[in-house]
Parts: structure tokens; C-alpha cells; sequence
């Protein structure tokens, strides 16, 4: 007889027992827990320190070399870390109750309702969003709090669809419908009984959110719509164009790694969480 | 067997489009062809239009103004071109006459009667100007005359557009003569003649390409090319009823030995025919350059060590390929600005002082200039009247413990006390990274900098609204007189000005206003070099550098002088086709 499990304590042990999900976990609370330490100014805080001679090559001493300034290329490396992780982080808090809420209530009321919301967002995914975000970020100030809106306000729509298509789905289930028989109101419904049944689609959906958040902060930041005055991996892949010409990869390379890494990490994550959550494939133990 | 094929085609060509460079072509055996590019597309040729560089060195090939400067002299020089001599100033510097030369054509073209073109007379210039304050014509050029002539503002507001009227301040003597009157003495004003926006134009061909003209070059200049067709080249031939114009006979020290002056006394255009490329990629035109296909271009800022070797000069790679080096030294300054109406740098000279003696220019320089740019010690570049050679300012040149006893004079210990400061630059990947130098050396001396990338525009709103802390800036001469650079401090030139600093300063507005009615003499030489000092002093700006760059060219290609002011010098330009033949098998 198989012990019984909450859906989500349940799926915390399907996804222990995927060591490449388990090791990608660990390197994003390491992520983290880097960007934490950073932003409280106990990491990297004298990035901006002359270390040594410019354009060192990577030595025991300075790790990932020294930039054109001589400051160091592993400290910038991360500083930077902060900066993605503290973009992907906000993104997501901003576009997910956006596309969750817009989502639900236009899969649950339907009719009109519901096609004012898709009106919307169908209009808001039809602009480019590179556009969109160039344009928000000539709007506001530059930096990383405008970045973190305009990357937020622009990346709800795939989620606002996945979670109106779900509610749409859920809200004539019979266990909604006992709701109703029972007296329940439409926000009991609604966030009581039907949201936790797709919240775990949510979660999948923030992993990869998350990832994309960061690939786009480099982008923005290569082109010079990023943070200003203090390092990113997008400024360093900037500088690296004219590194390269001699022969300087170090800057390049500390960068995309540090990228490639997180990147990495949270598209298999967001895999196996999506094992782990879908209830369709429970029992299916490899 | 490609050459031939080449030079086949184009004789063909020139026969059938313009039958005098026969001639010349006989005599050599093949055509002068100048092969040049261009690194933007040219909007037209409408002179009232040309105010980008690109623009005003297309339409300076076809059009001529009153003046030019001389192609070899320094310091720079105006000299007559469609003038028969210097105007005479009269009435305490406010009217200008102007004779014409006598037989000046302008091009055959079907706007002129029996498609001949017609004799230049004084009444296409008053045209041509009163043009440039035609409000129906937006003419790009309405600032540089604009306040200065005699009623020409008023016929802009009140004129309706019509040529007939009357213009105090423009009046036609007889058909070769000219008289302007300006409303304020304004020493710089021949400036103006010597640039595109004011170069001659036909009434007729104005009149008959109306909204098309902008496509129909038809001027008096040395070369002619058909209908401009946005395309990715254009052709000029030489204009075969071109007057008798020729090579000077005498320039700077040291040109002669550059060979400078072998063509002396050689009747213009050298060359039969231009050919001008647009090329906006740069790796296209090195690679077009390499091969050949262009007689010069810049070089390209990563391929800067493979080209030059520190202190050496030409690697050897190009010295064999016959490659020639050119120096350019341009009339301009960097700089980084305060905004002297924030309250932190308002009358605190010595906080701007702190901060001037903290920037490290050698080591920028070295960085991003290749180190042969000039520091600038104050405002005015050097080869013009005002700038003081060998002059080292006593804020300019880094010193650090100077810098910290200044930033405690200011109020400022180590920086403590001082908010951080934000410098607003135009994003590119060169500039953030200079600006990462500046907030580099000033965290030396304790100063806070967040540089701020932003595009041009941004960066124009910011400073015009005079939102900024600093910024960072350059200017480039519009006419080679020192006036050009000091105007940038004069208080009534405040944001939206040119001032963007909104430096204010009495004794300097004096010194401006005093030297700006001077006409050129040593006494205005001397005004501009004690406001030099001035500005050397008082810090308005972090200085940057006069820059200096550089430029290639083959071996073949002759006269190639660097000018800061190089409309209409193609007219110098030679072709060596026997070396040109030798040369291009080495590459």
C-alpha cells in the first residue's frame, strides 16, 4: 500500500528523486543566494576596484582575468548575477499576478468579459516586444527598476492564455459545480477552489519566465537600455565585441557561462517540475 | 584582360555622355577616375538642405558659393571662388560687396532656354539667399543668417514668399554686383558664404523641378552629374565648360615636400570623372578599400593596431601595398559639462576644479585614442586664431592630492558630504566605456558617478530642459574661428542654446561680447586667448580632447590634403593611373 501524499509534497519527492532537476535546484538557491548577498553589499560591492593591470588573462589570481580598467572580471561576473537574478525575480512578480488574474477572470465569466480581455491581450501580443520594451524604457528613467516593469508589463500574455484556457476548462467541473450547489460565490470559486488546481501550471510557467527575464535583461543591456553605472552580463558581452578583436575572451566567456548556467538550470527545472506537478503522468516512476 | 575590359567601357561611357574629356582621356590613354565613398545615404542635393556632411560634400562637387577656403594654407583661410576677390566691408563692418567673376556658367540643362546654360549674375545670388529665409523652403540653413541681414527676417515673417519684394539688407548693384547689409556688425558672417547652404542656385531649375529639385543638380561647379536617383552610387563627370580655375601655387610649410604643390598652376577638375560609393558598412569598405575599389577611407577603429604601428607609424604590411597615411586634426573638443544652474556646481569653482584635476587624460587617450588625440588644455582646438600652443592649464592635467585639497576647499573631504552625481551620455559601446573611465577616476578622489546612456535625442531633451548634472559632449567647428567654440559659455546662449552648461559669467560675457564685433586683428587674437586662459581656470567643463584620427590612402591617389572644411576639394583631387596600374598588382 503506497503512503498517501499532498499534491505538492508529493511532487517535492517525485522531484528529489530526478538528480539533474535536484542539482539544478541547487545551483538556483545558489543563484540567489548570490544576487541576496550582493544586494546587501556583502559580495562584490568594490567591483569597481582597480585589482591589477588591464587586460589580464585569466591566473589563479584573478580568476576570470581583469577588464580594460583592470577591475576584476569575476567580481563584474557577479555583480551581474544580482542584476539578472534581481530582473528575472520582479518580472516575474509583476507578470504573473497580471496574467493569472486576467487569465481567471476572463476564463471564468466568459462572454463579454472574456473578449474584452483577449481583445487586449491579443492587441498587446501583436506588438513586437523588443519594441515595447525599448519604448517603456525610453518612458521611464533608465535602470533596473524600470527594466524590471517594462520586462514584467510585457511578459504576461503566454501565461494569461495558458491560465484562461485552464479556468475555462475547470470552472463546469462537478467539483466547482458542488461549490455552487453549496452557495458559493464566484470568488470562492474562483480562487478558493479552481486556482489551486492550476496553480502548479503557474509555477512551471514562473521557472521559465524566469530564465527568459534574464536573457532578455542581457539583451537590453548589450544595447544599452539596461542598468546604468554598474556592471551586467549584456554590458560585459558589449565590451567583449572589442575585446575579441584581441584575442580577449575572458569577459565574454565569464559572462555567457555565468548566463549559460541559470539559463540552463531553469528550463530543466521547469521541466521536471512540470513532471512532478502533472497529475497525469503520477505513478509513472522511472 | 579585366582592366582593359574596364577602361573599354568606360571610354565608351564618356563618349557618349559628355564628349570633352576626350581629351584628357587621349592624352593619358585612360580616364582619371576618383573612386570615393560615402558612409550614409546623401538626402539630395538641394544646397538649403545640405546640413549633414554627407549631403554638403555631394552637393559641393556640382554647387559653388561666393568663398571657399584655400585648400592648402593654415591656418584656415577664406579666398574668392565665384567672387572676383574679397569683398570690400564698409559702413564699420556692416555691408559686404561682393563682385562676381564674369563668364561663370551654369550647367546645360532643360530648364535653361535652348538647354544652354546661362551666365551666373549677382541677382542668383540675392536669390539664392533670400531662398535659404523662404519659410516654404524649411531651409536647413536659416541659423547661420538668421538675425544678421538687414530686413531678410522680417521678408521670412512678413514677405509672403515673394522674391520681388525688396530687401533692405540684400541689394543687387548691377549684374556683377552684390551688397549685403547686415543688422549688427558680425565678423563671421563671410563664414557663411563658404558653406553649402548658401551656394548658388537657378532660378529656373528651382522654378521647374519645384518638390524635385532637391533631385536635379544644377550649379556652376566643376563637376555635373544627371538626375540623383537614391541609389548606392553616383557618378560625376567633369564639367567641360568649367572656367579657368587652377591649382594653387602655394600652402603651408612643408607641403611641397609632401608633393602638395606638383600640380600648381594645373587647370581644375584634375580627375574626369567621380565615382562616389555608399557604403554603410564598415567592414565593406575596408574590404573595397584592400581591394582597391576606393582610393581612401578611415580606419577602422579595430583594425587600428593591424594598420598602425605605435610610434612608428604605417605597419609594413601596407607600406608595401603603397597605402599613405593621413593625419587629421579636427577643429573640434570633447567635453564632460555641468549643468552650472544645478545647485552643486553653481559659482563652486573648486569642486570643478577637484574633479577636472582627477580625470586621467593620458590614460583615455591611450584607451581610445590610440594616444594621438590632444588634450585639451581649454575650449579653442588648435589652427585657429586663439588657441595657445604649448599652453598647459593648471586644471586640466591629472593630479590627484591637488585634487583631494581642492574637494576639501569645495566643502568636501573625500567626497563626504557630495551626493552622487549622474552624467548623461550618448549611448554607444565607446562612450559607456569612457564614461566608465570618468565615474572610474573620480571614485579616486571619493566623487560618486552613475553615467546614464541615452540616445541623442534623449540627450538633447535633458540638457535643453536642463535636467542633466553633467553630460557628455562634443563640438565641431562650423567655421574655423575661435568665436564658434566661446559662444558655447555665453550666458545669453543658455539651454535650449548651444551653452548647455549654462555657464554664466559677467567678466566672460564682457570678453564675449566685446571680441565678437571685433573684426580679425591681433588685438581679437589677444581677447581670445585671455578667455582661453579663462576658460582654462574657471573649469565650465571637464576638457576632453582634440581629436585626431586617421586616414588611408593608395598610392595613387594624389593631392589628398586633410581640411577640416572639404566641400568642393574634389576639384584638387588627382589620379596617378600609371602607378595605379603598378599598385594594384601588390595588392
Amino acid at each position: 500500500m503506497e503512503k498517501e501524499y499532498s499534491l505538492w509534497a508529493d511532487a517535492f519527492r517525485r522531484l528529489a528523486k530526478n538528480k539533474i532537476a535536484l542539482i539544478s535546484l541547487v545551483i538556483v538557491v545558489i543563484y540567489a543566494i548570490i544576487a541576496i548577498l550582493v544586494s546587501l553589499g556583502l559580495l562584490a560591492g568594490n567591483w569597481a576596484e582597480e585589482v591589477g593591470p588591464e587586460n589580464v588573462a585569466p591566473t589563479a589570481e584573478y580568476l576570470l582575468g581583469t577588464d580594460f580598467l583592470g577591475r576584476d572580471v569575476l567580481r563584474k561576473v557577479i555583480y551581474g548575477t544580482q542584476v539578472a537574478m534581481t530582473v528575472g525575480f520582479f518580472s516575474c512578480v509583476i507578470a504573473i499576478p497580471i496574467g493569472v488574474t486576467l487569465g481567471a477572470v476572463a476564463g471564468y465569466f466568459g462572454g463579454f468579459v472574456d473578449e474584452i480581455i483577449v481583445w487586449f491581450y491579443t492587441t498587446f501580443a501583436s506588438i513586437p516586444y523588443l519594441m515595447m520594451l525599448i519604448s517603456i524604457s525610453y518612458v521611464m528613467e533608465r535602470g533596473l527598476k524600470s527594466m524590471c516593469i517594462a520586462l514584467g508589463v510585457t511578459s504576461w500574455v503566454g501565461l494569461c492564455r495558458l491560465v484562461r484556457g485552464e479556468v475555462i476548462k475547470h470552472r463546469n467541473r462537478d467539483y466547482v459545480q458542488a461549490v455552487t450547489s453549496l452557495g458559493g460565490g464566484h470568488a470562492k470559486k474562483l480562487f478558493q477552489h479552481i486556482l489551486p488546481n492550476i496553480f502548479h501550471l503557474v509555477i512551471i510557467n514562473a521557472s521559465l519566465r524566469f530564465q527568459s527575464a534574464i536573457k532578455s535583461e542581457v539583451i537590453l543591456s548589450y544595447l544599452g537600455l539596461g542598468v546604468q553605472g554598474t556592471p551586467s552580463w549584456g554590458k560585459m558581452i558589449d565590451d567583449a565585441k572589442q575585446d575579441l578583436m584581441q584575442g580577449q575572451w575572458w569577459q565574454l566567456a565569464g559572462a555567457t557561462l555565468a548566463m549559460f548556467f541559470i539559463v540552463l538550470a531553469l528550463n530543466i527545472l521547469g521541466d521536471a517540475l512540470r513532471d512532478a506537478l502533472d497529475p497525469k503522468l503520477k505513478g509513472q516512476e522511472s | 584582360m579585366k582592366n582593359l575590359l574596364f577602361i573599354l567601357v568606360l571610354s565608351i561611357f564618356s563618349c557618349t555622355k559628355n564628349n570633352s574629356t576626350s581629351s584628357a582621356a587621349g592624352a593619358e590613354g585612360a580616364q582619371k577616375v576618383l573612386n570615393l565613398v560615402v558612409t550614409a545615404d546623401v538626402k539630395g542635393f538641394d544646397p538649403n538642405q545640405a546640413s549633414d556632411l554627407y549631403a554638403g560634400n555631394e552637393v559641393a562637387r556640382v554647387y559653388e558659393g561666393l568663398l571657399q577656403f584655400h585648400y592648402l594654407k593654415r591656418p584656415y583661410q577664406l579666398e574668392p571662388n565665384l567672387a572676383d576677390g574679397m569683398p570690400t566691408v564698409g559702413d564699420g563692418g556692416l555691408s559686404y560687396t561682393f563682385k562676381l567673376k564674369k563668364g561663370v556658367m551654369f550647367h546645360d540643362d532643360v530648364c535653361f532656354p535652348n538647354g544652354k546654360g546661362r551666365e551666373l549674375v549677382a541677382e542668383d545670388i540675392a536669390y539664392s539667399i533670400k531662398r535659404m529665409g523662404d519659410p516654404k523652403e524649411q531651409s536647413k540653413g536659416w541659423w547661420l543668417i538668421e538675425g544678421k541681414i538687414a530686413g531678410l527676417d522680417d521678408w521670412r515673417k512678413n514677405g509672403n514668399s515673394d522674391y520681388s519684394k525688396e530687401i533692405s539688407g540684400i541689394k543687387v548693384i548691377d549684374k556683377h554686383t552684390i551688397k549685403f547689409t547686415l543688422s549688427r556688425p558680425f565678423p563671421q558672417f563671410l563664414y557663411a558664404f563658404a558653406m553649402p547652404f548658401t551656394y548658388a542656385v537657378a532660378k529656373e531649375a528651382v522654378t521647374k523641378y519645384g518638390k524635385e529639385f532637391v533631385n536635379h543638380p544644377i550649379g556652376t561647379g566643376p563637376f555635373i552629374t544627371g538626375k540623383y536617383n537614391q541609389g548606392n552610387q553616383i557618378v560625376y563627370t567633369r564639367n567641360p565648360n568649367y572656367r579657368t580655375v587652377t591649382y594653387p601655387s602655394e600652402g603651408e610649410s612643408g607641403d611641397s615636400a609632401k608633393g602638395f604643390l606638383k600640380s600648381a598652376g594645373q587647370k581644375l577638375p584634375l580627375v574626369d570623372k567621380i565615382v562616389v560609393k555608399i557604403m554603410k558598412e564598415e567592414q565593406t569598405r575596408w574590404l573595397n578599400f584592400l581591394k582597391g575599389n576606393l582610393d581612401a577611407m578611415g580606419i577602422p577603429t579595430e583594425q587600428f593596431t593591424n594598420v598602425m604601428v605605435p610610434g612608428k607609424g604605417l605597419s609594413d604590411k601596407f607600406q608595401k601595398m603603397g597605402v599613405m597615411e593621413r593625419k587629421s586634426v579636427g577643429l573640434d573638443v570633447t567635453y564632460n559639462a555641468f549643468n552650472h544652474e544645478h545647485e552643486l556646481f553653481k559659482d563652486n569653482v573648486k569642486l570643478r576644479q577637484a574633479m577636472s584635476l582627477a580625470q586621467d587624460r593620458d590614460m583615455l587617450n591611450k584607451k581610445f585614442y590610440q594616444g594621438v588625440s590632444i588634450p585639451a588644455q581649454s575650449i579653442t582646438p588648435p589652427n585657429i586664431a586663439g588657441h595657445i600652443n604649448g599652453f598647459v592649464g593648471e586644471y586640466q592635467n591629472l593630479n590627484i592630492e591637488k585634487a583631494k585639497a581642492k574637494l576639501a576647499e569645495a566643502g568636501y573631504p573625500e567626497g563626504k558630504g557630495l551626493p552622487e552625481i549622474t552624467l548623461h551620455y550618448t549611448y554607444n559601446t565607446k562612450s559607456r566605456q569612457i564614461a566608465e573611465v570618468f565615474q572610474q577616476n573620480m571614485s579616486k578622489i571619493g566623487v560618486k558617478i552613475k553615467p546614464v546612456g541615452v540616445t541623442w535625442p534623449e540627450l538633447m531633451k535633458v540638457v535643453n530642459t536642463k535636467q542633466s548634472m553633467m553630460f557628455s559632449m562634443a563640438w565641431g567647428a562650423d567655421y574655423p574661428d575661435a568665436e564658434n567654440f566661446l559662444q558655447l559659455l555665453y550666458s545669453k546662449n543658455s539651454a535650449p542654446g548651444a551653452n548647455g552648461s549654462n555657464f554664466s559669467n559677467p567678466e566672460y560675457d564682457a570678453m564675449f561680447v566685446k571680441a565678437s564685433m571685433m573684426e580679425d586683428s591681433p588685438e581679437r587674437t589677444a581677447l581670445y586667448e585671455k578667455m582661453y586662459k579663462f576658460v582654462s581656470d574657471k573649469v565650465p567643463w571637464i576638457l576632453g580632447f582634440h581629436r585626431v584620427g586617421y586616414g588611408l590612402s593608395h598610392g595613387w591617389f594624389k593631392n589628398y590634403k586633410f581640411t577640416e572644411f572639404n566641400h568642393g576639394v574634389a576639384k584638387y583631387y588627382d589620379i596617378d593611373n600609371s602607378a595605379k596600374n603598378e599598385l594594384k598588382t601588390k595588392l
